[in-house]
């Protein structure tokens, strides 16, 4: 039951595949025509390649390189106008589309730089997967006007008002751009989502547009040390007593002299008549004394001196101890190689 | 045999100079009562003395105290005039931070001008710590029970102890301090009657602390 639904898949394959191989084959077969000038053969291929009732798949950039000789084809043919419509639609497809001056007559370049003019294009090549050293590499860009425009291209963490301007001037044509990995604040790129922005004004048609080209950066650097994490109370001595520690210093001194009456006249033996009453009386006031002076003192300087400068000490040595990890996290973030990527998202 | 054990343990820290040292200056006015054979016979003095203390490890501490002193007889002057000199020896071990127990050894000599008397006691007990809220300010509270005690010429007492309360303030370098402190001893009967002594007194000092750093 179930090798029958995959016998049926494995009979459609070769069919698919060889309709993409037909669309290339059709290409090459119109390429090879143009270069023969046999214009007419030409046309046939590529309208059959350009038809929305053609059976094979067509991708992008055949559908690009179809307008292009169909567009150049149409130009031998002295139809200029209708060449210069179909090269446009190969330009807007493709703004890095091309007509290689070995392959094509001056009067397809030139219509084609027409065609160029009157196509107002902005266009960056995707980005591949890469991995540089700042230090010694920089992250390439390409990008292209199809004619003259004032161009602004601009790098920038996705949704940032603003970024790190790479070019702002006029621009014709391709031009190749170089960016450092560096943000505006001097810092090394972190670990994101990124975008390349083309901001274009074209000194022919007054027309603006824009292009978007969105790129994920990961930083590739030795693991980073945690920072100690902020002292909790646990981690902190009381900086004061309790309101209860003022009445217990008193009672402790009252019981401190208490003990010492006590001691002069329960343990004394009562047959002695004696036992050292007035001397224990002595210390009996002096810690009645500690113990009041202690309460009053504790009722009036709750702090705790020593817990103070223990704690202050404790967080003096978080923070130098920070500042270490935070030197050395540095350090290694100095080392990172970018891990460039290309990113889901278009722009407009 | 604990004392030894502790001093034995000391002894290297000590000597290398790595345990906080204390030394301690005394006086205080005394009173030794003697009751035997139905009478009373009531003395007082000044007694001085010095102490050397050690603190190992936070955990154990060595003590070894001199006092002495002249009694005078409340009476008229007599053959019970008299001197005592005494040394104490105590080791201790902290139990809790507010608590040591001790126990060592007391040497006493109690002389007059025509007798000399030779006491040796051992002393177990502990000593309480109560700080009072004021920086460096605490009470003490001290007790200890003689089970051993000999007295040359009399009986072993049936009751040995001694008690003492005090309060004192320890700085970083100095102390200072006073206390009360009494001594019971209660010897057995003898021809219908019981010979009973005491000692009470009260001391004030000071301390100079140092360790090394």
């Amino acid at each position: 039951m179930i090798r029958a639904p995959l016998l049926v898949i494995l009979a459609l394959v070769p069919g698919a595949l060889s309709g993409q191989d037909n669309t290339a084959d059709l290409l090459d077969r119109a390429a090879k025509y143009h270069a023969d000038l046999d214009v007419e053969r030409e046309l046939v291929l590529l309208r059959q390649v350009i038809s929305p009732n053609s059976p094979f798949v067509v991708t992008h950039d055949q559908r690009v390189q179809a307008y292009k000789y169909l567009g150049a084809a149409l130009v031998v043919l002295g139809r200029t106008d209708s060449g210069i419509v179909y090269l446009r639609a190969a330009l807007e497809r493709d703004p890095f589309v091309d007509l290689e001056p070995q392959k094509f007559t001056p009067a397809e370049l030139a219509a084609f730089a027409k065609a160029k003019r009157l196509t107002f294009g902005l266009g960056v090549r995707p980005i591949p997967f890469d991995t540089i050293d700042p230090r010694t590499e920089r992250i390439p860009f390409t990008v292209l006007s199809t004619h003259t425009m004032a161009l602004q291209v601009e790098v920038r963490t996705a949704g940032a008002p603003a970024g790190v301007m790479l070019f702002r001037g006029e621009n014709d044509g391709p031009r190749e751009l170089q960016w450092d990995g560096v943000m505006p604040d001097g810092r090394l790129a972190g670990s994101g989502r990124y975008e390349l922005l083309l901001l274009g004004n074209s000194r022919l048609t007054q027309r603006a547009d824009s292009v978007r080209l969105y790129f994920s950066i990961e930083q590739d650097h030795p693991p980073l040390e945690d920072t100690v994490p902020a002292l909790g109370p646990r981690d902190l001595l009381p900086e004061q007593q309790p309101r209860s520690a003022a009445r217990a210093g008193l009672l402790k001194g009252l019981g401190v002299g208490a003990a010492a009456l006590l001691i002069s006249q329960v343990l004394a033996n009562s047959e002695l008549e004696g036992g050292g009453g007035k001397l224990a009386a002595g210390v009996a006031v002096t810690a009645s004394v500690a113990g009041v002076v202690a309460f009053v003192h504790g009722r009036r300087h709750r702090e705790i001196p020593a817990n103070v400068t223990a704690n202050a000490q404790r967080q003096t040595a978080r923070a130098s101890s920070n500042t270490a990890i935070v030197q050395r996290n540095r350090e290694r973030l100095a080392e990172a190689h970018l891990i460039i990527a290309p990113a889901a998202g278009v722009g407009p | 045999m604990r004392a030894l054990v502790i001093l034995w343990l000391a002894v290297p820290q000590l000597l290398t100079g790595q345990a906080p040292w204390q030394v301690s200056m005394q006086v205080g006015r005394a009173e030794h009562r003697v009751r035997d054979a139905g009478n009373l016979f009531p003395a007082t003095g000044t007694v001085f003395g010095a102490a050397v203390g050690a603190d190992i490890n936070h955990q154990f501490t060595v003590s070894a105290e001199a006092l002495g002193g002249r009694f005078t007889a409340d009476t008229a002057t007599s053959i019970d005039d008299h001197s005592i000199a005494q040394v104490l020896v105590l080791g201790g071990m902290k139990v809790r931070p507010w608590l040591t127990v001790q126990a060592g050894p007391v040497f006493r000599n109690i002389s007059n001008t025509v007798a000399r008397q030779q006491w040796t006691a051992l002393r177990v007990g502990g000593e309480a710590y109560l700080p009072l809220g004021l920086e460096g300010v605490r009470g003490v509270l001290r007790g200890y029970w003689m089970p051993l005690v000999s007295v040359s010429g009399l009986p072993r007492p049936d009751v040995a102890l001694a008690a003492s309360a005090g309060v004192e303030w320890r700085g970083p370098r100095i102390g200072v301090g006073t206390r009360y402190v009494l001594e019971r001893y209660d010897f057995p009967e003898n021809a219908a009657d019981r010979r009973i002594e005491e000692v009470s007194v009260l001391q004030a000092w000071v301390s100079a602390f140092w360790s090394k750093p």
